[in-house]
């Protein structure tokens, strides 16, 4: 177990370093640059360019300025950045470090239990009533998407009837809107997977056997059903999560929330390498992450599953 | 006891419910991105200037009608021909730090802004001319030698070349005794003189300022300005119709929705910007446009009110020259007209009746102006059978190809940094300006963007402006096309905000009822 986890560290390492090279490049790749964005449209005093070229260290050939910058990375610096002058890039992306992650760990608990509780109660009415209206929620949950769903309520809750405030974040009662409107669509899709699972699992042998023993249905589903649909569903979850944290953009955004996405996406316009490289590298770091604990997890869910450095 | 405790907690509960700052009276603004700057050294860029300029001011600016008024300085004069100026300076001016404006920290200031090592931005630029400014640059010098402190309160400065308009520049001065509080000083305080001191700054959510009470023209009946970060208008919105913000800028991709809402009306202030936008004809680019009666054509064969009207949505004025109304300098020039039949007409003269021999032309510009290009190209197809096609370049390779002279068609603005026409006519047309895009060139114009710059007599120098500008009109070195307007909204119980074509004054006069 112990060398399985030190052997997927050792990945997630050279994952990172890949991103790393990867989004360096991908910065200088990109037409325009970080004096150009400073200076807008002013670029054309070619003195006052060349000299603050010069103070950013940006007139020194790429290599050189990408070592230089490995080597700060190495001990735990990611420099300053060039939006704000002086500041340094930890500093820079501070509270919305908390904010990304935060939002995207509660939709999930919403999400999962409410979207496995709809699904499989869906899967036990099979083809009635019930199973019917649920899918139907689901499916619409599915197709609106967020910014057509986040305006709705936002109208609705906020201006119409001034139950809860329109943007911003801080407070508990601002963060209400943006969780459930983030918790949405996970919400149908995992609901949706879990009516798959349950209706293969309620069709297996062993439950018939269950029930043929004369086990009281709930037993049946409870702990004969339930804990086997969440072996794939752990799988889709940790992926649902991974979309979460880096698509909280639009709902950033519709909510004014200084999360990460909106950082990214500031950093991106104005060119802002070390931040963008940092932003990079942390949803990378989140996406890798995830990856590996679900695995972990699944040891834990299903004894059969045993963690092994493979040879 | 537990009584006690719980008794509080309901109350911290109630104040996080409610808002702490119910008292306070607050002007609420949106800003669409986080300040790149919050000192008056690095500062360079539009959402750090609206704040800064709150808390940090100039020796002159301008009042609500857009006329220079002595801030700082109470009187200047030029002599040896605007190669010096005589600063007399405003008494009695406290920093924000408590210490009183002396004539020596108009000295100090420039030197931060000519530090490299202090990461300088724009307004460096307007001191390059100061005696002395290019060896601090160059590392050779610490000290400015063409700033003179004569007494407390007066300050000589001297240029290498005439700078008739220097009083005007925007050029902060401040208490430099904050710099040695640590390179971050800036996200603890202000060392201006201005109306507002810095409070704090959340990053991604908001930066407040509190009013001064020291302030040398009155404390502000305000208690705090604070700007909210909120980079989607239709958020801003929201905020607004909640009371969440007083006072809203209205970017042009929202003016016409907001134009057109009933809901709005009495609400909104309206002020052309400082801002010419105009069509670049290239003619180092483009062979046919080295013929005076192809530009000539261009310009007519655009409906400059249609444009106005339908493509900007209501929210702008025609231009027909190169100043815009609002600004020192400005005089009201013939119209252009839309005159279709005349363009086909000088079009023909050249030798392309009906478009035919024409080589094929790009008209180049940001996603931004996508609009804007499909409509000219539609518009110089059907009225000149000309064949353009749109091109969409990335924000910054777009400027430097503009820059580097390698854009032949495009429409493009420029803003004014300063209240005189003098900076449009200086920068756009003159032939040794970088910022001189369409490489329009014209020995007797710049002789007299030479003249005017030594002429420190105002209406002297507008009789100048006026004759320079007759001469790219007369020649279309470019076409003129619209001049924007700002849109802001504001709460009827907010009183005292001034928009002017440089953007709101500082809030020093605003009232919340």
């Amino acid at each position: 177990m112990l060398t399985y986890v030190a052997r997927r560290l050792a990945e997630l390492l050279f994952v990172l370093a890949v991103v790393l090279i990867l989004a360096f490049a991908a910065g200088r790749l990109m037409p325009g640059d970080p004096i150009g964005a400073m200076l807008s449209d002013r670029a054309g005093d070619a003195a006052l360019e060349q000299r603050l070229r010069a103070q950013y260290g940006l007139d020194a050939p790429v290599l050189e300025q990408f070592l230089l910058y490995i080597r700060g990375v190495a001990r735990g610096e990611f420099g300053f950045s060039y939006r704000f002058v002086g500041v340094p890039v930890v500093e820079v992306l501070g509270d919305s470090l908390r904010i990304s992650p935060l939002l995207a760990l509660s939709a999930l608990l919403i999400a999962a239990p409410l979207g496995v509780a709809a699904g499989a109660l869906a899967a036990l009415r099979h083809n009635r009533w019930t199973d019917t209206s649920v899918m139907a929620v689901m499916i619409a949950g599915i197709s609106v998407p967020n910014f057509a769903s986040a305006a709705f309520l936002v109208y609705l809750l906020a201006i119409r009837l001034s139950a809860l405030p329109v943007a911003g974040w801080g407070t508990l009662r601002q963060a209400v809107l943006p969780v459930i409107v983030l918790a949405l669509q996970p919400t149908a899709y995992i609901a949706r997977l879990a009516r798959t699972f349950m209706l293969e699992v309620l069709a297996q042998d062993y439950i018939r056997t269950a029930r043929a023993k004369g086990m009281r249905e709930r037993i049946v589903i409870l702990r004969h059903a339930l804990p086997n649909i969440l072996v794939p569903l752990l799988t889709t979850i940790g992926i649902i999560f991974g979309t979460l944290l880096t698509g909280t953009f639009v709902v950033e955004t519709v909510f004014n929330i200084p999360g990460l996405g909106r950082q990214a996406i500031q950093a991106i316009f104005a060119r802002d390498y070390p931040v963008t490289i940092a932003v990079v590298l942390l949803f990378s770091f989140f996406y890798a992450g995830i990856n590996l604990i679900v695995d972990l997890l699944y040891g834990v869910i299903d004894p059969r599953i045993r963690l092994e450095a493979r040879r | 006891m537990g009584q006690l405790s719980a008794k509080l907690v309901v109350a911290a509960l109630a104040l996080m419910w409610t808002g702490a700052s119910a008292e306070a009276k607050s002007l609420r603004l949106n800003i669409t991105a986080d300040p790149s700057q919050m000192d008056p050294i690095t500062e360079s860029e539009l959402i750090a200037g609206d704040i800064i300029r709150n808390m940090y001011e100039d020796l002159a600016g301008i009042d609500k009608d857009g006329k220079v008024i002595p801030v700082l300085a109470t009187e200047w004069q030029a002599s040896d021909g605007g190669k010096t100026w005589r600063f007399k300076l405003r008494r009695g001016v406290k920093f924000h730090t408590g210490r009183e404006l002396k004539a020596a920290d108009v000295k100090r200031s420039f030197e931060a802004l000519l530090t490299p090592a202090l990461k300088p931005g724009a307004s460096q630029v307007y001191l390059k001319d100061v005696v002395g400014a290019k060896e601090m640059l160059d590392g050779k010098a610490t000290e400015l030698a063409g700033v003179t402190v004569v007494d407390d309160a007066t300050v000589d400065i001297t240029f290498t070349k005439p700078d008739v308009l220097f009083p005007i520049y925007p050029v902060r001065i401040f208490d430099t005794d904050v710099l040695t509080h640590g390179a971050d000083w800036f996200l603890k305080e202000s060392g201006g003189t201005g109306p507002f001191q810095f409070v704090g700054w959340k990053r991604g959510s908001e930066v407040r300022l509190k009013s001064f009470p020291g302030y040398w023209d009155g404390a502000p009946k305000i208690d705090e300005v604070v700007f909210v970060v909120v980079p989607n208008i239709e958020t801003s919105l929201s905020l607004y119709e909640t009371k969440e913000l007083d006072l809203v800028e209205v970017p042009p991709s929202a003016t016409r929705a907001v134009l057109h809402d009933t809901r709005y009306d009495g609400q909104m202030l309206q002020v052309p910007a400082a801002q010419i936008n105009y069509l670049g004809m290239n003619q180092t680019k483009y062979e046919p446009f080295k013929d005076k009666r192809v530009r000539e054509a261009i310009s007519l064969a655009i409906d400059r009110e249609g444009y106005v009207k339908g493509l900007k949505g209501g929210a702008g004025l025609p231009l027909y020259g190169s100043i815009t109304p609002g600004i020192a300098g400005y005089a009201p020039v013939p119209k252009i007209p839309y005159d279709p039949e005349r363009a086909r007409q000088l079009l023909a003269e050249a030798g392309y009746p009906g478009g035919k021999g024409l080589p094929p032309i790009d008209i180049q510009a940001t996603p931004v102006e996508k609009d804007d290009l499909a409509y000219f190209a539609d518009q110089f197809k059907k009225v000149l059978g000309i064949d353009v096609s749109v091109k969409v370049v990335e924000r910054a390779t777009h400027i430097k190809q503009m820059n580097a002279g390698e854009v032949a068609f495009f429409p493009w603005g420029w803003t004014a940094d300063y209240p005189d026409a003098l900076y449009f006519l200086s920068q756009l047309w003159d032939s040794r300006s970088p910022y001189n895009r369409v490489r329009w060139k014209n020995v007797d114009y710049d002789k007299l963007i030479d003249r005017a710059q030594g002429e420190p007599n105002a209406e002297a120098r507008y009789k100048i402006y006026a004759e320079a500008e007759k001469i790219i009109l007369d020649d279309f070195g470019m076409a003129p096309l619209y001049v924007r307007m700002q849109l802001w909204l504001k709460r009827p119980n907010v009183k005292n905000v001034y928009l002017t074509p440089f953007r709101n004054l500082p809030f020093a006069k605003v009232e919340v009822e």
